[in-house]
């Protein structure tokens, strides 16, 4: 127990000391934010776009869509601040040698990668999510309760630990290919299922994102709760799922890990 | 019992033996062929604390996989280390505490990150103790003159001024054991000096246990009282670098102001007592063997031809005896 304390406790400074070099980069970190609104606002008025045809999808109204939407941007925003150097692992600490140096430190390398972590576009995505959320809340007379704030928070929290989880876990491919990056980026992109009510879904693809990639606990259960609708008792499995996914993830990882060790690259 | 302890320790690689061309790729795809190659062949060594030990050998003779096995960052086929009681690569982050090292020219330093702040993150990683820590920087600042880097990013500071932050960063927990793997590829004269100066005046106060490696055999010279030499992955020597020098060195260069010579000065007229490199009327530069001759005969015999004004005689260096082992001249 210490052990994970230590870990964390030193992640958190690893975390300040990433945000301060950050800032290093202003310009960097403007154009990221700039294009990261640009991809939104897009993918936005195509939702839009699609409601002009439609009073609502699969019994969700355009208001209520929104609302999804912006709890999976939170989600994934907060994904992209903790874990994007998750991609980094294989082709540029394995590629370029830089791992040896993080095997010798006192710490998991994991916490190595994820503390050292450049991700400007994060705070774009926060920001519009946000605005989406509470514009959301108020134009579907939802009690803007300190409560109700805490849950999203923590749910958004959770949710992104899910996704993590699943990230650490294929990143075991970095111990394989240096082009381990695409093989996660192509499983997370699966978060974009739950973008969208998965009423609209046929049987296979609501198992896939509910039960092998649990995506439904990060985003759309939530959602159910913050809108009163039935099964929003889910959310609050969210973070059991989160606890198990990450311990799983982490074995998974630390058994890549001996291999490579064995054979030497 | 030995800080270090190496036995009957192997690495063997596998390659993938592919054949040439696009349909030889696609064959490997499915059928994958593997080669063997025995990097690290039945290694035994002990280190005492506080030793400084050079580790060397050449360009793939197996120095660096014995120590990133040393190091736990690759496991051994077979054989064992053991590491002040711990095994290195069964328990990697329980002997990284106690362990320092410095990769060639990687950088364990946060490199948009000011010097301190890096020293902060290690001093926390490590736990290294408030005052420790202030001891610590405030020495090594003073010998390795840091005051002036320790506010400024480690991207802006040049090849020297990083790697004597880098140095200081690896024995700011006090290891046990550093293992320092070209710490001076690269730098210029006075930043080698230092840094082996350091190195010296660290194992002398703590008595920490130091492997180099390195190309650069002055570093051995200055720093070293061992020498590990490895050739093949297999161990050659394994002793004190004088007696290495004693025994393996005896080729002795001299270099001789004359006047008034007589007669040609060949390998001939001097009946191969010794062996001519360089003649003009006043110089003369020759080698021998200490084993064949004596300092007095070849002084004797070179009188016969002219008068001497001058000598100056320079026994073997390390490097020279090492390049008559690698070209296998010299048979260890």
């Amino acid at each position: 127990m210490t052990k994970i304390k230590d870990n964390i406790s030193i992640y958190l400074s690893m975390l300040v000391c990433s945000i301060k070099s950050m800032m290093e980069y202003r310009v960097d970190f403007i154009v990221g934010i700039i294009s990261q609104l640009l991809t939104q606002v897009v993918e936005l008025i195509f939702i839009w776009i699609v409601f002009q045809n439609t009073e609502s999808l699969a019994g969700w109204t355009f208001d209520k869509l929104l609302l999804l939407y912006g709890i999976t941007m939170l989600t994934i925003a907060i994904v992209d601040f903790l874990f994007d150097s998750i991609y980094d692992i294989g082709p540029k600490y394995i590629k370029d040698g830089d791992f040896d140096k993080l095997l010798l430190r006192p710490i998991h390398p994991l916490i190595s990668v994820m503390g050292d972590t450049k991700t400007f576009t994060a705070f774009g995505y926060m920001a519009i999510s946000l605005v989406l959320i509470i514009s959301m809340l108020i134009k579907l007379q939802i009690n803007i309760t300190f409560m109700l704030i805490a849950k999203i928070i923590i749910f958004a929290f959770s949710g992104a630990l899910i996704i993590g989880a699943i990230m650490i876990a294929f990143s075991v491919t970095s111990f394989y290919t240096y082009k381990s990056n695409e093989i996660i980026w192509s499983v997370f992109r699966i978060y974009t299922f739950a973008q969208y009510p998965v009423e609209i879904y046929n049987k296979f693809i609501r198992i896939l994102i509910t039960f092998i990639f649990p995506f439904v606990f990060a985003t759309y259960y939530p959602t159910l709760n913050y809108l009163g609708m039935e099964n929003g008792w889910l959310m609050y499995l969210s973070p059991i799922v989160a606890i198990i996914f990450l311990i799983i993830a982490v074995k998974v990882w630390n058994w890549g890990l001996n291999r490579y060790r064995s054979t030497g690259n | 019992m030995s800080i270090i302890e190496v036995k009957d320790l192997e690495k063997v690689y596998k390659t993938s033996d592919k054949e040439s061309g696009i349909i030889g790729y696609i064959k490997h795809l499915f059928h994958p062929k593997y080669k063997e190659f025995k990097a690290v062949k039945k290694v035994n060594f002990s280190i005492e604390e506080g030793e400084l030990v050079g580790y060397i050998g050449e360009n793939g003779a197996g120095k660096s996989t014995t120590i990133k096995m040393l190091t736990g960052l690759l496991t051994p086929t077979s054989g064992k280390v053991i590491v002040n009681g711990k095994v290195p690569y069964e328990n990697r982050i329980e002997n990284n505490k106690q362990i320092g090292a410095v990769f060639g020219q990687k950088t364990q330093l946060w490199w948009d990150l000011p010097v301190i702040e890096s020293f902060r993150l290690i001093k926390k990683m490590y736990k290294i103790p408030e005052n420790e820590y202030r001891k610590n920087l405030k020495k090594f600042s003073a010998l390795l003159e840091l005051d002036e880097l320790l506010n400024k990013p480690v991207k802006n500071l040049s090849l020297g001024q990083k790697m004597r932050c880098e140095i200081a960063a690896t024995f700011l927990h006090n290891p046990k054991i550093v293992y320092l793997d070209e710490p001076t590829i690269g730098l210029d004269v006075l930043v080698k000096e230092r840094i082996r100066k350091f190195i010296k005046d660290i194992n002398k106060e703590k008595n920490t246990t130091v492997i180099l490696t390195t190309h650069d055999l002055k570093d051995i010279e200055e720093v070293c009282d061992r020498i590990i030499l490895i050739d093949k992955g297999s161990i050659i020597y394994d002793g004190e670098k004088q007696t290495f020098k004693d025994t393996y060195g005896k080729q002795v260069l001299a270099q001789i102001s004359i006047k008034n010579k007589n007669a040609l000065i060949t390998n001939e007229t001097i009946e191969d007592e010794f062996e001519v490199i360089e003649e003009t009327e006043d110089f003369l530069k020759i080698k021998f063997n200490h084993d064949k001759t004596t300092i007095m005969n070849v002084v004797n015999k070179i009188s016969n031809f002219c008068e001497i004004v001058d000598m100056h005689v320079q026994e073997q260096g390390l490097e020279e005896i090492l390049k008559e082992i690698y070209r296998g001249e010299v048979v260890c």
